[in-house]
């Protein structure tokens, strides 16, 4: 444990001292905002075009001004931009070590590259689910100042359940991300990955296998296509499941075994 | 299959300077990663301490400090940041530690500037406050002078005597800089295209060094033939002449008045040794 508090000490002054926290933070902040926005727009449509917000040729389907549709993008925007945002963060924590050449600091210590693999991978969770929150909050904040109707407990009460649970989704989905960020030694093998699997969760969604694809999963959670219980089934959360934990041991089996030679 | 090392043995015993010479590419940062852990060898084990690394990369790191290749830190944190994360990788709990290894290594004036605004000079220098931060038993450090100015090779090739000396730490260390080995060193391991071509003790390289004595006179000619005459066997080498002959080297005032004598009175006349440059490069035939 005291190996693994170390390691998660380091490895929280780094993300403090970085700027990566703040831009993504400022980038996954557009969601909430631009749902704001649209929720003004849908409010009265027609105010809108006259105050040059949107253009005469506007066809806004988002669905009328209420709360349940400021969710529901919420919920949308955290599968879809949190494959994104989160594959960002996973591919700077583990990636940076190889642009920084810093790897090599990590492999001889007394702590155990077990211990330091597992505190990226606790800061990668913390921090994700730390901007699910922040947008969720922002997203509270926006809703009220636009002043939109369909406000109950009970609604937040499923939307927090929509919001997270696509969140944690995502998040479980991280490792494949970690594990390429590591074994490509950067960041760009990553960002591959991760344009590679958003494309590829599209495609298997049109196809209808979206609820056998993992990284199609988060998305169908959070009411993107439809109503979640049509989309998923207990097989999905099993497949994520199974994923995540392929990922994670091929992540601590590379930083174990695999030659480091940069 | 590329061997990048084959059938590499080295012995260091404690307390001595080991330093492993090669050119660039001859496999001294390969043998280093093995020694770390960071690399495993296809075949063979490696012993640090005694103990045989882990398929894992566990070692006896508690009591090993390395520095391999360039020196990399934290770019945007300072340099008391990037030892603090050292330190408390080290599990040391004593955060003077931080402190101490700044002033030994001229770094404290840097303590809270970012890492990476530091020079070359001041990276290395940061790299080895970090390979020594934990008062290791054994220390591996890749091309440690790397970037150090005239006064900084000096001041790390004094503190390394030192901590060898005075501390009894081993000190296991590549260059590719011979002068500096030369001053430094106890024992020297020669690797050259990935195999252990020569391993020895510095003091006896002294002695394997081969040393001639070298004659110019304003007719090099007359010299060449009045010398050979006397029974001396002597090469001409461009402007000089050269002759390896022990009698020659242990009374080259003999050679001096067989010229004199005859009317060419030598204008240049020196014992020269060989460096471990010219050793070196007659060992690996890199010369030829």
């Amino acid at each position: 444990m005291n190996n693994f508090i170390a390691a998660f000490w380091a490895e929280v002054l780094k993300a403090r001292r970085s700027k990566v926290p703040f831009f993504t933070a400022l980038g996954f902040s557009i969601v909430p905002l631009v749902g704001g926005l649209f929720m003004i727009i849908l409010k009265d449509p027609e105010a809108a075009k006259s105050m040059g917000l949107i253009s005469a040729k506007a066809q806004l389907t988002a669905g009328t001004a209420e709360w349940s549709t400021l969710f529901n993008m919420l919920a949308q925007a955290t599968a879809v931009g949190g494959a994104i945002i989160f594959a960002i963060v996973t591919a700077w924590v583990f990636g940076r070590e190889f642009s920084d050449r810093t790897a090599k600091e990590l492999l001889a210590l007394p702590t155990s590259r077990e211990a330091i693999v597992a505190a990226k991978f606790v800061l990668i969770a913390l921090w994700t689910f730390a901007l699910t929150v922040l947008i969720l909050i922002l997203g509270l904040i926006v809703g009220n100042n636009v002043d939109i109707p369909g406000w109950s407990m009970g609604l937040l009460q499923t939307s927090i359940v929509d919001i997270l649970g696509s969140a944690v989704l995502t998040i479980t989905l991280l490792p494949f991300v970690a594990l390429i960020a590591s074994a490509g030694r950067g960041y760009m093998p990553a960002f591959g990955w991760m344009i590679f699997t958003v494309v590829l969760a599209q495609i298997a969604v049109i196809t209808g296998w979206g609820d056998w694809f993992p990284w199609s999963v988060p998305a169908l959670f959070s009411g993107a296509v439809g109503p979640r219980a049509e989309m998923l089934g207990t097989h999905s959360y099993v497949i994520v499941l199974l994923a995540s934990l392929i990922g994670l041991s091929a992540t601590f089996i590379w930083w174990r075994k695999a030659d480091h030679t940069k | 299959m590329v061997k990048a090392v084959d059938k590499i043995n080295v012995t260091v015993r404690r307390g001595e300077i080991y330093a492993f010479l090669g050119l660039n590419g001859a496999g001294k940062t390969t043998t280093i990663r093995a020694l770390l852990g960071m690399i495993r060898p296809s075949e063979g084990n490696v012993i640090v301490l005694d103990q045989a690394l882990g398929q894992d990369g566990s070692g006896p790191w508690a009591k090993v400090g390395h520095l391999v290749e360039s020196p990399s830190a934290y770019p945007e944190l300072t340099v008391r940041e990037n030892l603090d994360i050292a330190r408390r990788l080290h599990r040391i709990r004593n955060p003077k530690v931080v402190n101490e290894i700044m002033e030994h290594l001229s770094i404290a004036l840097y303590a809270d500037r970012k890492a990476g605004t530091l020079s070359t000079g001041n990276l290395q220098r940061l790299g080895l406050a970090r390979a020594l931060l934990h008062e290791p038993e054994l220390v591996i450090l890749d091309e440690p002078a790397n970037g150090l100015d005239p006064a900084g090779v000096v001041e790390i090739r004094e503190m390394l005597t030192s901590l060898a000396h005075e501390r009894g730490m081993t000190v296991f260390m590549s260059s590719h800089i011979l002068s500096e080995v030369d001053l430094l060193a106890t024992r020297i391991g020669i690797i050259h295209k990935g195999k252990m071509i020569e391993e020895l003790d510095a003091n006896k390289l002294e002695q394997l060094r081969s040393s001639r004595l070298e004659i110019k006179t304003r007719d090099n000619k007359l010299a060449y033939e009045v010398l050979t005459r006397a029974g001396y066997s002597i090469k001409i080498d461009g402007m000089k002449l050269i002759t390896y002959e022990q009698r020659a080297l242990e009374a080259p005032d003999n050679i001096a008045t067989v010229l004199v004598s005859a009317g060419i009175a030598p204008t240049h006349l020196a014992v020269e040794h060989e460096n471990l440059e010219d050793y070196f490069l007659r060992l690996t035939g890199e010369n030829q």
